[in-house]
């Protein structure tokens, strides 16, 4: 399914993406990523497709806001079964889809009891009742326990699978977006890139995107020669550097779980001829290490608990870095469009 | 009273007490005139005056009348104001006020004017055969516009305080904007419309500036209380106005308790 739409109000967006299997829309908040649900499904005035010109109750389309908008005055069931007609019958279908869905023990509960979770499954329960040809979801994980987020939202997909329904998930979570069979990257109401997540990650399209795939080294530099950039007078090894002209100037992103960090000392197998890096701060994450460097560059590094403890940092430390040459990524700068 | 340096349960215990006797305050000043009503009625001689029951009959008559036309011409002016957006609206937010600040009096005059049969409207209508002075379609006119402000302005709050999100959900779910309207923001903004009704019944009930200059005949409770006054006097007004409460009070009552049981999930 191709989306094609057009808006002006309440803002003006131009988008054009490809929907595959449960897709990922991953954009910054206020970049009109909820406005182009709602156009989608027919709630805002829009051009183009899919569905140009049907209003909403004719679109057939699911729609899970964020935060669900179940009805309060509703039980359980009589939200599922507000899109089913007649007067009959209706409990039991409503039940039956609560039953695929696993929470039928919810039926005669009010909304408002529910865990955020169990909301949702209503909420996805209510929208298929009306048997649409697409799911629309807004921020899915948004009202969800941060505990159980993952395995909520893995669950969900699972299901919105094997139902075998075409849906567009947007969200500025890259963790969601990598769960995706498809996503799409938004920045500055345009898209930027597509594919699989796979894809987008092994080469984002530009900075902007690699901002959003959480990429935390992001830094501008110059092609020296097939195997190096250059970044502020720095040499770095890139693997990627073989496929693009000499002087040209580049992104240069490198994942913080990619820097690998050796002590300084003569025995710790680090080249002797690699620079000294100084470090600005370290910062407990959990059980992992965050560390900032302070010179010749500013790049974080993230240390599992056993690389940490092997080599006792301090702050006060100098350190070498061994990054894998395939692992930094070279990307195009940011069009004129895309603030950073 | 100094609450500062007390404990936390303490000051919280005060200022438990202090709203409670403010709100004993408020409603002993509500009351007291009703005890003054049951203390000076003469129980014992608990009559009505000729025409009393006809102006009840009158009053409830017309009052059962008038409350559907001002849902029916009410309500779309409260939804439209409720959900509508643009410049210049807070002009016709002062047009709703105006009816609502008007003294009741002045309304009347003001009504008969433009009604009147020597206006053009009143002539028009007279020549259909229908008198908008001292006549049925009169009182009814007089009730309809003193009721009506108060049920737009509780409607129109209630319509406000109903979630948009929710109206639009129900669109996707494949309802008409009529079916959306039905099922979902009449039931949420129940509430709110039960006050605006309870609001319009009393206040049709009750008119009297109005209907006074309007329509003096049929003559409902309010006027008639005003009659037993001049002719007879006090001992005339009480039994009638007990009357009058016993047969206003039901509906109120009714429909706030039927809205606030239905919200209690």
């Amino acid at each position: 399914m191709r989306i094609d739409l057009q808006l002006r109000h309440p803002i003006a967006l131009a988008v054009q993406f490809e929907l595959r299997g449960f897709s990922v829309l991953l954009g910054r908040s206020g970049e009109g990523k909820s406005i182009l649900l709602k156009a989608l499904a027919g709630l805002l005035p829009a051009q183009g497709g899919p569905y140009a010109g049907l209003a909403p109750q004719h679109r057939p389309v699911g729609y899970l806001p964020q935060g669900y908008a179940l009805f309060p005055h509703l039980t359980v069931w009589q939200n599922v079964a507000f899109a089913l007609p007649g007067r009959q019958a209706r409990r039991a279908r409503a039940c039956a889809l609560l039953e695929t869905l696993g929470v039928s023990r919810l039926a005669s509960r009010h909304p408002q009891t529910l865990s955020g979770g169990q909301q949702q499954r209503v909420a996805l329960a209510r929208a298929l009742a009306r048997q649409p040809q697409l799911l629309l979801l807004d921020e899915p994980t948004a009202a969800l326990d941060p505990a159980t987020r993952e395995d909520v939202f893995a669950e969900l997909i699972a299901q919105i699978r094997q139902l075998g329904l075409p849906a567009l998930a947007v969200t500025h979570d890259p963790h969601l977006a990598l769960m995706a069979d498809w996503m799409a990257v938004m920045v500055a109401r345009r898209i930027v890139q597509q594919g699989t997540p796979r894809q987008v990650l092994a080469a984002p399209a530009s900075i902007a995107v690699a901002r959003l795939l959480g990429i935390r080294n992001r830094l501008r530099g110059v092609v020296v020669d097939a195997g190096h950039v250059a970044v502020d007078g720095v040499l770095l090894a890139a693997s990627a550097a073989a496929e693009l002209a000499r002087g040209q100037a580049v992104g240069v992103l490198l994942r913080a779980e990619d820097i690998e960090l050796l002590p300084a000392a003569a025995d710790s197998g680090a080249n002797p001829a690699d620079p000294l890096w100084t470090l600005a701060a370290l910062r407990e994450e959990g059980l992992a290490t965050r560390v900032i460097t302070a010179a010749p560059l500013r790049l974080e590094a993230l240390l599992p608990r056993d690389r940490a403890d092997a080599i006792a940092l301090r702050a006060d430390q100098s350190v070498r870095l061994r990054i894998d040459p395939r692992h930094v990524q070279l990307c195009a700068l940011n069009p004129a469009t895309e603030a950073e | 009273m100094r609450t500062d340096g007390m404990p936390g349960a303490q000051r919280s215990r005060w200022r438990g007490v202090a709203v409670w006797s403010a709100g004993v305050l408020a409603l002993t000043f509500l009351v007291a005139p009703f005890v003054t009503l049951a203390a000076f009625t003469r129980w014992d001689h608990l009559a009505l005056a000729p025409g009393d029951l006809g102006a009840v009959g009158v009053s409830l008559l017309y009052s059962l009348i008038a409350l559907p036309l001002v849902i029916a011409l009410g309500t779309p002016l409260a939804w439209w104001l409720a959900r509508s957006a643009f410049r210049g609206k807070v002009l016709i937010d002062a047009l709703v006020l105006l009816p609502l600040l008007t003294p009741p009096l002045a309304l009347g005059l003001l009504l008969t004017s433009l009604y009147g049969p020597y206006s053009p409207i009143g002539a028009a209508f007279e020549r259909i055969g229908v008198m908008l002075t001292n006549s049925a379609p009169a009182f009814l006119l007089a009730q309809v516009y003193g009721a009506m402000p108060y049920y737009v302005i509780s409607a129109r709050a209630a319509f406000e305080g109903v979630p948009r999100e929710l109206e639009q959900i129900a669109l996707t779910l494949g309802k008409s904007p009529w079916q959306v309207f039905l099922r979902v923001t009449l039931p949420l903004a129940r509430l709110g419309l039960s006050a605006g009704l309870a609001l319009a019944w009393v206040r049709a009930l009750g008119e009297f500036g109005i209907v006074l200059i309007v329509a003096y005949y049929p003559q409902g409770m309010p006027v008639k209380l005003w009659v037993n006054l001049q002719d007879i006097g006090l001992p005339a007004v009480y039994p009638l106005l007990w009357l009058f409460l016993l047969v206003a009070l039901p509906l109120p009552l009714w429909l706030g308790l039927r809205a606030r049981r239905r919200l209690a999930f």
